[in-house]
């Protein structure tokens, strides 16, 4: 198979880093994006300290990365934040903060990729987000409304960037034990994986394999859809 | 950067695009050729393809400017009919924000 040029953001943590880890091992060039150091070493792997929400460092990146690898064939938009709180009780610069890096960040990573993408036979974007949209959960309704907007721009992106040949999907993953979560009680934790037809916290081999599933050749007729783990719909 | 060499980016951009057409769509690079709206060679995704060709073009030479702006889509007489109009437009796009 050859090798593809695969970029990732929220790559030093999490989902992200796993599924660094998961492309390098399988051959893959993989370009990671965060706002932290990655502990990562790989010739393979490169690295950009960025902060997706900055149109001027996507700028920065999607250069960078023309100069230095002339093409991409994946763009996986993972980086995101969360932040549990009451609708009433809710900071507006809260709500600003996670609409910036969770729909800003992904719609500007987009936008910017579409050049590069465009030169791939098999060109890729996946979005994560989040089973608290189908299941509008209480105390996320910032989080599970940005994400709502995430799903909502890979349906229409599907559309518009078809003609190009790249493929636009998204993940819902259910609770995974990683940082993003960790602030949230087991009591709340186990509630919500109550509410699912698998009742069981999933890991980031679930996720991985449902990108795999996205970024074979045989998946380009796929484009536009949400896939939840869990049996959540 | 100058009107002449506007025009060379539009017309390596159209070369582009006809590089990914079948022999009996192939867009001829005429000044008359009507290239958007009515009886146009490109739909809009098609257009939007060629600005993105256009746009790579101008930042390779550092020159960062966004041709499908809001104002770009509302004018009562379309920038991008033809090539003559395209090359202007990028002109003054460029000397708008010199």
């Amino acid at each position: 198979m050859q090798v593809r040029n695969i970029m990732i953001t929220g790559a030093s943590r999490g989902i992200g880093k796993a599924l660094v880890e998961h492309f390098l091992a399988m051959g893959d060039t993989v370009i990671g994006v965060s706002r932290s150091r990655s502990d990562i070493v790989s010739e393979n792997y490169h690295h950009f300290l960025a902060d997706v929400a900055t149109e001027a460092d996507a700028k920065h990146v999607f250069t960078s990365v023309k100069k230095q690898l002339g093409k991409l064939d994946v763009l996986i938009n993972n980086a995101g934040i969360a932040r549990m709180n009451a609708f009433a009780l809710t900071p507006v610069s809260n709500v600003q903060e996670i609409m910036n890096t969770n729909f800003m960040g992904t719609f500007i990573f987009c936008q910017k990729a579409i050049n590069l993408l465009r030169k791939s036979p098999n060109a890729r974007i996946i979005n994560l987000s989040t089973v608290a949209v189908p299941l509008n959960l209480a105390g996320e309704a910032a989080y599970a409304a940005s994400k709502s907007a995430v799903e909502t721009l890979t349906r229409i992106m599907a559309k518009e960037i078809g003609s190009f040949g790249i493929t636009c999907n998204a993940i819902g993953p259910s609770p995974i034990a990683t940082q993003l979560i960790s602030g949230v009680g087991d009591e709340k934790i186990n509630k919500l994986i109550q509410q699912q037809a698998i009742k069981k916290m999933a890991t980031v081999e679930d996720v991985t394999n449902i990108v795999d599933f996205y970024l074979n050749p045989n998946s380009h007729m796929v484009t536009g859809q949400i896939i939840y783990l869990g049996g959540i719909s | 950067m100058d009107v002449i060499s506007c025009r060379q980016i539009v017309i390596q951009a159209l070369e582009l695009t006809n590089q990914s057409r079948s022999d009996d769509t192939q867009i001829p690079l005429t000044d008359t050729t009507v290239l958007f709206g009515q009886d146009g060679h490109l739909d809009s995704m098609a257009l939007v393809a060629l600005l993105m060709d256009i746009e790579d073009a101008l930042q390779e030479q550092s020159i960062d400017v966004s041709l499908s702006d809001e104002k770009a889509m509302s004018l009562s007489r379309s920038p991008f009919k033809d090539i003559p109009s395209i090359t202007q437009y990028i002109y003054d796009v460029i000397a708008a924000q010199a």
